[in-house]
């Protein structure tokens, strides 16, 4: 891979408890990754992961709270259940399973997103890029549903 | 085969009774092969009632379609019931007002395969336990009745109504686990360029026309994802982009509500088989989470249920 | 002109006919046939029996298209489209008089789509007429047949081990050029099996005074009880040759503006902003679509906007038969609309 891996970054707005880590989030991020910050990881809808996948993203990376640490209670847990499955169901048509990574952090955890990312970013470069879903193009003329 | 004229007596029954305003059954069409969904609302109506294995819908899906506060009796084969216990756990109908004639189920005849067998001009399908008579220009034929059946039916794994009000005919023997989780395995156990591949075959031979949504009982959103535009879930057009996003998204909704009747595959136009997709959830809901989709009318499905017991299995497949 | 084409040398007529032209023409895919570009291999002529299952309108009007291409600073060109000179072999003739309808609509004098235009400008269409009519077809019941010309540029009969091969316009002719002129023999056999095939196909309903009925029972009861099991799904009017509604939606994120098929039976079709539904239900949609086969089109052309292919027949999930929705409107009650 010649560019950089693009990540897609799902983050909800709670789980950087230190401050530093946020700032730097949302001021030091590099080109390649892409944010986008949610209430809560519970908010994240599958179709989320589909667009950004659809779209040309070499990798996601999902980011939230540990289980009883979740600003709403249980967010977390149902984005858990969904979220999971959903990755197996992707991995089960086709789509390369490593290529979404969950971030579940700790309210002590310092510094750790940079670290994650960065080891994220390498493992796609190691991967290179994949055509399985990445799909917004158009069909040429007379093709088979033509 | 049900006892057409136990059945008759029955709907009739609940009819004079008041115990329903409305029964759900089937009709005969202009062709054989195709009889159709039909509503009685009285007991001269019920005569024309019928139940054969060409019947291939899925009634409950005709629950959220009904005027709300009418009391329906409907007829129910295995996968039928479990929709209506489905559809009862999401709020869409209360179990009182409801009264489940049970039909112990041989599998629905797949239409299409009579067809390839006996050309379009059939006068006359005559069903019995293990054999498929055709009337034909060309012949009367005889063929082995599992052998035509859908292949949701093949592998069927409940096929008696599980929480019939009444139950017009013998049980029969339910599937094997093993049987029903086997096309689910072999697609599994492809690597992941074939499975990409078929995927992808598939699903882009689909016209979306949503034949698929409207047949299926658990799809009964007012406003499904793809109609909306505000924002734009998925592209609109019949594009890679669209027609995946339609198949992904669609199947994934069903996630702990798909009875694996298999009403999907038998209305698409285009022969797409797309139960490969909800039978993987299915299976996952099964080993995850010990769920079953509409065994009762109580359990809440898993996306519905959080539990702290889950805690082990979000250091699972990445985080720290 | 009548001429004779044998047979064995279809396959190569049709490599021939490749140097100039794309070649369409039906090929299996799944358990049906579609109409599909030939290429290098041999493609098996298909013995198909009959229909495609998607009507060939969708060479000329595809599922997906698109019109714009724009960008988010504000700039857009028109879609450019190229086609290349095309054959569809092997139309049947209700498919062909189904293009031939829709002609009216995206050619008239005021309101011309380029893209339809294009297409039709570029194509030869050889029909191939149904010596064995199929089981839900009701072409000779709204007035057309199995040997229907319409919209054809030639038209074959099957002869059993060659063709009958009428050429019936200029456009047509250079395709065969090296042909024997058909024996008077032959002629009449072909004559023959056209009028079997006609005579074989059964009138599925009356077309008398159906418009009148349809149009004066507007708030009849009758619309609800033959869609009560409608499903309200697309197959009915996305299989049918003649149907033609589209939808042109923004897709942002692709930076185009695309033109997609649209049914009548969708809930959204005739969704206002405002939320309010002027069809709110499936009655109402049912009505629509048979309204405007049986009524409408009448109105606008003065012929059924049907040509009986049968395909939301043999498919609609819930055996909903419009032809024995059709015979029921039969007996509702009418009046004779005195002449202007
Ligand atoms: S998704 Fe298909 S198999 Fe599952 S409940 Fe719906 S119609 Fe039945
Ligand atoms: S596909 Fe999803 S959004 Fe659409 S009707 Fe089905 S459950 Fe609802
Ligand atoms: S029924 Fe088949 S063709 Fe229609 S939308 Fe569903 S998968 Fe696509
Ligand atoms: S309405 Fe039905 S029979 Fe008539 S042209 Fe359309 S699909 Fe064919
Ligand atoms: S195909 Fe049948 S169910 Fe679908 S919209 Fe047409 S009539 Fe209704």
């Amino acid at each position: 891979m010649t560019a950089k891996a693009k990540i897609a970054l799902f983050q909800c707005r709670w789980c950087l408890f230190s401050p530093a880590d946020q700032e730097w989030v949302d001021t030091q991020l590099p080109e390649n990754i892409h944010l986008t910050k949610t209430p809560c990881t519970g908010k994240i809808n599958p179709l989320y992961l589909l667009n950004a996948i659809q779209g040309g993203a070499d990798g996601i990376m999902i980011s939230g709270c540990l289980p009883e640490q979740c600003h709403f209670k249980t967010g977390n847990l149902a984005a858990r259940r969904q979220l999971e499955e959903f990755n197996d169901f992707l991995h089960y048509i086709g789509y390369e399973k490593e290529r979404v990574h969950f971030l579940w952090l700790d309210l002590q955890d310092r510094g750790i997103i940079q670290k994650e990312l960065a080891a994220f970013e390498a493992e796609l470069e190691a991967m290179g890029s994949t055509q399985h879903l990445a799909t917004r193009v158009m069909r040429a003329e007379g093709g088979e549903n033509a | 085969m049900p006892d057409i004229n136990a059945l008759k007596l029955e709907a009739k029954r609940i009819l004079r009774e008041g115990i329903v305003d409305v029964v759900v059954g089937f009709k005969p069409g202009d062709s054989p092969l195709h009889p159709q969904p039909a509503f009685f609302r009285n007991e001269d109506e019920v005569e024309e009632l019928i139940h054969n294995g060409l019947c291939k819908n899925n009634l409950a899906n005709y629950l959220t379609r009904l005027p709300k506060q009418e009391k329906v009796g409907i007829l129910v084969r295995g996968c039928e019931n479990r929709s209506v216990n489905s559809l009862i756990v999401e709020s869409q109908k209360e179990r009182d007002d409801l009264y489940l004639i049970g039909i112990p189920c041989e599998g629905i005849i797949d239409w299409r395969r009579i067809v390839e067998q006996a050309g379009e001009h059939i006068s006359m399908v005559e069903d019995n336990e293990s054999e498929v008579t055709v009337h034909a220009p060309t012949g009367v034929n005889s063929y082995n009745r599992f052998d035509l059946l859908h292949e949701s039916c093949q592998r069927c794994l409940h096929r008696n109504p599980v929480s019939a009000d009444t139950l017009i005919g013998d049980p029969v023997a339910n599937g094997s686990l093993e049987l029903a989780t086997q096309k689910v395995k072999n697609f599994e156990s492809q690597d992941i360029e074939a499975r990409y591949a078929f995927f992808q075959k598939e699903a882009e031979r689909c016209i979306r026309c949503y034949a698929c949504r409207e047949a299926c009982p658990s799809c009964y959103c007012t406003e499904c994802f793809v109609d909306h535009n505000t924002p734009r879930w998925t592209e609109s057009g019949a594009t890679p982009a669209g027609m995946q996003g339609w198949h992904i998204v669609r199947a994934f909704h069903q996630s702990g509500r798909c009875t694996s009747c298999g009403a999907c595959e038998r209305a698409c136009p285009m022969d797409i088989k797309m139960t490969y997709l909800t039978e993987k959830l299915n299976h996952d809901m099964r080993e995850k989470y010990n769920f079953e989709c509409g065994m009762d009318a109580e359990t809440k499905p898993p996306f519905q249920t959080v539990t702290l017991d889950d805690k082990n299995r979000f250091f699972v497949g990445g985080g720290k | 002109m009548n001429l004779i084409l044998p047979k064995i040398d279809l396959p190569d007529l049709l490599q021939s006919w490749r140097k100039k032209f794309t070649v369409f023409l039906p090929q299996k895919l799944e358990r049906f046939s579609h109409f599909m570009p030939l290429d290098d291999a041999n493609a098996e002529i298909l013995e198909q029996p009959h229909n495609t299952r998607i009507p060939p309108k969708a060479l000329f009007l595809p599922m997906t298209e698109a019109l714009v291409k724009f960008t988010r600073f504000g700039t857009y060109d028109d879609a450019e489209l190229e086609v290349s000179p095309r054959i569809v072999f092997g139309m049947r003739p209700c498919d062909a008089q189904a293009v031939q309808l829709l002609d009216t609509v995206f050619e008239q004098e005021q309101y011309t789509d380029p893209f339809w235009v294009k297409r039709q400008e570029k194509t030869i269409r050889i029909g191939l007429g149904c010596h064995v009519p199929c089981a839900n077809g009701f072409c000779t019941t709204v007035g057309y047949g199995p040997f229907s010309k319409d919209g054809l540029d030639i038209l074959l009969t099957d002869l059993g081990d060659s063709f009958l091969v009428e050429v019936l316009s200029e456009s047509g002719k250079t395709l065969f050029e090296n042909l024997h002129e058909a024996s008077e023999e032959l002629k009449n056999q072909a004559k023959e099996i056209q009028h079997k095939a006609h005579d074989a196909m059964p009138i599925a309903f009356e077309t008398e005074n159906l418009k009148e009925k349809i149009e004066q029972n507007f708030k009849s009861d009758y619309w609800d009880e033959v869609s009560r099991s409608c499903l309200g799904c697309g197959v009915c009017t996305f299989l049918c040759p003649t149907c033609f509604c589209f939808d042109i939606v923004d897709e942002v994120q692709r930076q185009e503006r695309v033109r997609n098929w649209d049914s009548c039976m969708f809930r959204i079709y005739s969704l206002e902003a405002s939320g309010h539904n002027p069809r709110p239900s499936r009655i109402e949609r049912t009505r629509q679509r048979l309204s405007h086969k049986y009524a409408y089109w009448l109105d606008q052309i003065g012929l059924i906007g049907c040509t009986g292919c049968g395909r939301c027949v043999s498919y609609c999930p819930v055996g909903l038969d419009i032809r024995a929705m059709l015979r029921q409107a039969q007996s509702l009650p009418f009046e004779v609309s005195h002449a202007e």
